[in-house]
């Protein structure tokens, strides 16, 4: 006690040139740090600044230096575009949607895998389960067009059978955001299971044994001691998800939106492209893309704030 | 002792780390000096005084031709110019040209794909040469189609030299074994087409006992009922009043009516009913497997499936006829091409002077020549292709290695005024194709607006298309009726399309 209250005088004192002097001492770990550093200035913090053309009235052959300033006209414009509410709609929507249905499908996945006692199966199924995610969306759209087209589609070739008519899965709006989810949970599922089984690795066995003991079932030692050991790592995923909640990714919804579905499938990620890339409005896009961006910060550091105040470790 | 080690370890971490630091900007700067003045340094002997071009082309290969081509050396001899070839795939050539325009590092020539907004603020912004009172010096260059120079020039100004294509390139792909099997005339007025439709969906036109054909395949792509619409009389883009006022298409008193045959094609399943979801890339498959009778698609896509019908099956030696338009109430009519893809423009950043631009227009002209033509398209002769008995024969077809030092360069011909390469031998389809193309440029629709920037367009043109092109559709296949229609007109209008009809009418009125 005496002890801890000596040291505390002292380093007052002390403390800059103690932190200096210790920073010396290991000046060789802090240059570790260095490439680190570097790699997060040049390709991260540097590009950064990009994002001054969402102010300029960029012209690509002029330059960042010679476009004109315009301020935030293009914000006043995109949140005055009759547009911009359709977009918010259902890029919240489909969001919400991801969080809802595929969120809880790895954790439910790598429970079911953890339930497995057969070592050598659970290792198979375990890389079966990963190969979908590395196939590109390209294949997966054509796939499910293949799948699900109607007039010779696999699926509608069956549902005719039994009901009698076809159901417009590609072309039909109200289809298009059960598709989307399907096509997510069935590609990223398998691959999302890789963290979770990490933690569940570290659970205590001891834990387990006890409950054994206690004469828990299989179904009360994962409600009470694997769940629990979960707990944290879903928070974080959650908190990191929640960042890049607007992140719709692009082009699975590019490959799936066809003239039909479109009132649904128009989002950010697609109208930046269409507006940006193909028409040439790169301030007006950057501007769309970093309002997203802000609306990610949001959510991140609220979600964190929320979980703390719930009593769970954050992430800052 | 451990500690040591550690402290070497990290040393040499540190060291590689700063190798790659450095290491990386030794070469950006090498790079920039490079380009910076490759433009007078020449260590090739033969070509000492040659100036030295980049050319921003697109390619259709994943293995374009490289710089040390034997064609492209001869194509440096003929027109006496060092060339170094920057290519850039097709499928996003738009992205690529747009990176190529910010990096503010532009070739002498580039291919410009369109009039992109972004394109046309370069031009504003003096990226690129208005080259309209330089051309007459030019043997080629000079007797360019005035249609297409019109279509490809912003208000009237010239700032690329169109790669010219034909005009009429649109027309009608039939299955001529299905005719004939049906014993049917080839189609000359929408409902002689309708009634080919109907035939082909109906009454088994391949003869094999099962109900598996329909009539007319279309893709995702929106181009053929672009064509279709103006059989009925219906305007290219925009149409003109009699008191000289500029309308868009949408609001002719013949769109409905178009609307409505397609609508009558699609619910009778004369069309296939996926139509508006199938890959563009396999638009061609079901008229090549027998499953649909009709395309309305480009004429020379004819000869294409006709050879693919034949390598499957080659007792089927004629499948295929085609026609270039049915006859309309208002009479024939058939939808232009704008005559151009693409164009190549000479930029001010790499040329700066007006000697400079003379020679790069030289070389442009140059390119018009028949051998130019020639060694561009087919390659060198006894190398790439030979003519026995006066027959052209290539000899790239069967040889990779053959093909990529040819296949790509043909991309920087205009043909201007005209094709001169070789075509490989005619077939009568072929024959008919280019016949076709010649007839049809009496009876396309030119669009009053082509040459127009509008600024309106420029921002939001996606979205304005978007409404009127998704309603059309929508239209076809039931999910809106009339009233839906006019709800779509609506919203056009109001997002910005009376502005847009304004700002039209007064470029129009402009340049009278």
């Amino acid at each position: 006690m005496e002890n801890v209250h000596e040291n505390k005088i002292n380093s007052v004192g002390q403390q800059k040139k103690s932190k200096w002097s210790q920073i010396l001492k290991e000046k060789w770990l802090y240059f570790m740090i260095l490439p680190g550093l570097a790699y997060f200035i040049i390709f991260k913090y540097v590009p950064m600044w990009g994002i001054i053309i969402a102010f300029q009235d960029y012209s690509p052959f002029l330059g960042v230096w010679q476009s004109q300033w315009v301020g935030l006209e293009h914000f006043q414009y995109f949140f005055s575009n009759p547009d911009f509410l359709r977009l918010l709609r259902n890029t919240f929507i489909l969001a919400l949607y991801d969080l809802v249905f595929f969120f809880p499908a790895p954790i439910i996945l790598s429970l079911m895998l953890n339930e497995i006692r057969l070592s050598a199966y659970k290792r198979t199924l375990q890389t079966f389960v990963y190969v979908p995610h590395f196939m590109s969306w390209v294949i997966i759209a054509s796939i499910s067009y293949v799948f699900l087209t109607t007039g010779g589609g696999l699926v509608n070739d069956l549902i005719a059978r039994f009901i009698g008519t076809e159901v417009n899965f590609l072309s039909s709006p109200e289809w298009f955001r059960p598709m989307i989810i399907g096509q997510i949970i069935w590609k990223e599922t398998g691959w999302g299971t890789v963290i979770f089984l990490a933690a569940l690795a570290s659970v205590d066995q001891e834990q387990y044994e006890a409950a054994i003991v206690d004469g828990a079932g299989r179904f009360r030692r994962l409600w009470h001691v694997t769940l629990p050991g979960l707990r944290s790592t879903i928070v974080i995923l959650l908190i990191l998800r929640l960042g890049n909640f607007l992140d719709t990714g692009f082009q699975q919804i590019y490959l799936m939106s066809n003239s039909l579905n479109r009132s649904v499938a128009d989002v950010f990620d697609t109208y930046v492209y269409f507006v940006g890339i193909t028409e040439g409005a790169f301030s007006y896009s950057t501007a769309v893309g970093l309002f997203k961006s802000i609306v990610g910060i949001v959510l991140i550091v609220g979600a964190d704030r929320f979980a703390k105040k719930l009593g769970q470790s954050g992430l800052f | 002792m451990k500690s040591k080690f550690l402290r070497y370890l990290l040393m040499g971490l540190f060291v590689v780390g700063i190798l790659v630091v450095t290491g990386c900007s030794d070469n950006s700067d090498t790079a920039g000096s490079d380009s910076g003045d490759s433009g007078s340094e020449q260590t090739d002997e033969s070509s000492e005084e040659r100036m030295h071009l980049r050319v921003f082309a697109p390619t259709f290969t994943t293995e374009p031709p490289t710089d040390d081509s034997p064609v492209l050396k001869k194509i440096e001899d003929y027109t006496n110019k060092k060339i170094t070839m920057e290519w850039a795939p097709n499928s996003n050539i738009d992205d690529k040209f747009n990176i190529t325009l910010s990096s503010g590092d532009l070739p002498h020539v580039m291919m410009v794909p369109g009039k992109s907004p972004s394109f046309v603020s370069a031009v504003e912004d003096g990226a690129f040469w208005e080259l309209g009172s330089y051309l007459e010096e030019y043997p080629n260059l000079s007797q360019a189609n005035e249609i297409i120079m019109n279509n490809s020039s912003i208000n009237g100004d010239i700032y690329g030299i169109p790669r010219t294509r034909d005009l009429g390139r649109n027309g009608v792909i039939i299955r001529k074994d299905w005719l004939e099997n049906l014993s049917l005339e080839k189609p000359e007025t929408i409902d002689d087409f309708y009634n080919m439709l109907k035939a082909f969906s109906e009454e088994d036109p391949d003869g094999n006992g099962t109900d598996d054909t329909y009539g007319m395949v279309v893709s995702k792509y929106e181009g053929p009922w672009d064509v279709m619409q103006t059989w009925f009389g219906v305007p290219n883009k925009w149409g003109e009043d009699e008191s000289g006022e500029l309308y868009p298409f949408f609001m002719d008193d013949n769109y409905l009516e178009s609307l409505n045959f397609f609508k009558k094609l699609y619910d009778e399943g004369l069309v296939n009913d996926d139509f508006a979801v199938m890959d563009p890339a396999q638009w061609s498959d079901p008229v090549i497997s027998g499953e649909a009778g009709v395309q309305v698609n480009v004429l020379d896509e004819g000869h294409r499936i006709q050879e693919k019908i034949i390598d499957a099956n080659p007792d089927n030696a004629d499948p295929i006829t085609v026609i270039k338009t049915v006859e309309g109430p208002t009479g024939l009519h058939n939808l232009p091409t704008s005559g151009y893809s693409g164009m190549l423009s000479v930029s001010k950043t790499s040329v700066k002077s007006e000697e400079e631009l003379k020679q790069v227009l030289d070389f442009l002209d140059k390119m018009n020549d028949e051998e130019a033509q020639k060694l561009a398209e087919n390659g060198i002769e006894g190398k790439h292709y030979e003519k026995v008995d006066g027959e052209y024969q290539s000899k790239v077809k069967d040889d990779p290695a053959l093909q990529a030092e040819v296949d790509g360069f043909n991309q920087m011909l205009m043909y201007i005024p005209e094709a001169k390469s070789i075509k490989p031998d005619s077939s009568p389809l072929r024959e008919l194709e280019t016949q076709l193309k010649v007839e049809n440029e009496d009876i396309v629709v030119a669009n009053p607006a082509e040459s127009y920037i509008s600024e309106v367009y420029s921002k939001k043109g996606q979205q304005l298309d978007n409404i009127i092109l998704d309603a059309r559709i929508k239209y076809i296949v039931g999910q809106i009726d009339e009233a839906g229609l006019e709800d779509a007109v609506e919203r056009w209008k109001s997002s910005g399309g009376t502005e847009y009809i304004e700002e039209i009418n007064q470029l129009h009125q402009d340049a009278q």
